[in-house]
């Protein structure tokens, strides 16, 4: 239950602007950009250096990022 | 999901892709990644980055040569020039990765040959985009395409790579990119104002 709960903490909210400014400050390297959504729709337009994990696998992948770095999700 | 797996620091992009109104970047994820096997040294992937500075420069140099409109042909001109400035601080980059290494500029890479930034062959892609470089708003907007895709590629790279230090490699080129595109988007604006 404890489990379940943390899964679903809220996450703070950022918007374009904000996360343009986020992306300009910070050095490449320094933090993630992660696109949860599917292949096909990665594959029309995403965010420069956008790392592809698509929800479903998202849990399981998970350990490809650095839990350490700032990580943009959309 | 990520603060439940122990992240320290998440933020959701408001309005997803939709609502995002900054570069973005297309293709598959697998897009020109075969240009790099994963373990490649920092030295290996300076060269390829050079090589592909270089297909970009012959790109920039060869349009110029056939344009008609004096405005555009500098356009061309300035941006061959950027790229040489970029080849600068990447010859100074590799200096300080193998001191007594040979001058990149005869060195070369084999996987970069016929390729230019964002990893596009440079033959087909002047077939495909010549007859649209017609007003100084479409050059501009097709360097900032180019450069939005190598920062990408840059990127992808890296999630490719194993190596810590050409990683950084890679991480110095993307920084580079985005100085790059900041450039772009400024003389866009000056453009777009006049």
């Amino acid at each position: 239950m404890i489990q379940l709960k943390r899964l679903f903490k809220p996450v703070k909210n950022m918007d374009s602007q904000e996360a343009k400014a986020f992306i300009e400050k910070h050095k490449e390297g320094t933090f993630a950009i992660l696109d949860v959504r599917q292949p096909g729709e990665y594959e029309k337009a995403h965010i420069p250096g956008s790392k592809l994990l698509p929800l479903p696998q998202l849990r399981d992948a998970a350990d490809e990022l650095d839990p350490e770095h700032p990580t943009v999700v959309y | 999901m990520l603060s439940g797996l122990g992240f320290k620091e998440v933020y959701n992009l408001k309005g997803g892709m939709m609502a995002w109104d900054g570069l973005q970047a297309s293709g598959p994820q697998e897009l020109n990644m075969d240009l790099v096997r994963g373990d490649e040294s920092p030295a290996e992937m300076v060269r390829l980055s050079y090589s592909l500075e270089n297909g970009l420069q012959r790109f920039y140099g060869n349009i110029q040569k056939r344009m008609k409109i004096e405005a555009i042909e500098n356009l061309f001109m300035k941006l061959a020039q950027i790229e040489e400035n970029h080849k600068k601080r990447l010859r100074d980059l590799y200096g300080t990765i193998e001191p007594s290494g040979q001058d990149l500029e005869s060195l070369g890479s084999d996987a970069g040959e016929g390729k230019m930034e964002g990893g596009f062959n440079i033959e087909a892609f002047t077939q495909q985009n010549e007859p649209f470089l017609d007003t100084p708003h479409r050059v501009i907007d097709l360097a900032m395409m180019l450069e939005t895709q190598a920062l990408d590629l840059y990127l992808r790279f890296s999630q490719k790579t194993e190596n810590k230090d050409t990683k950084a490699v890679l991480f110095k080129l993307a920084d580079e990119e985005k100085a790059h595109l900041a450039l772009l988007g400024d003389w866009l604006e000056k453009k777009t104002a006049a």
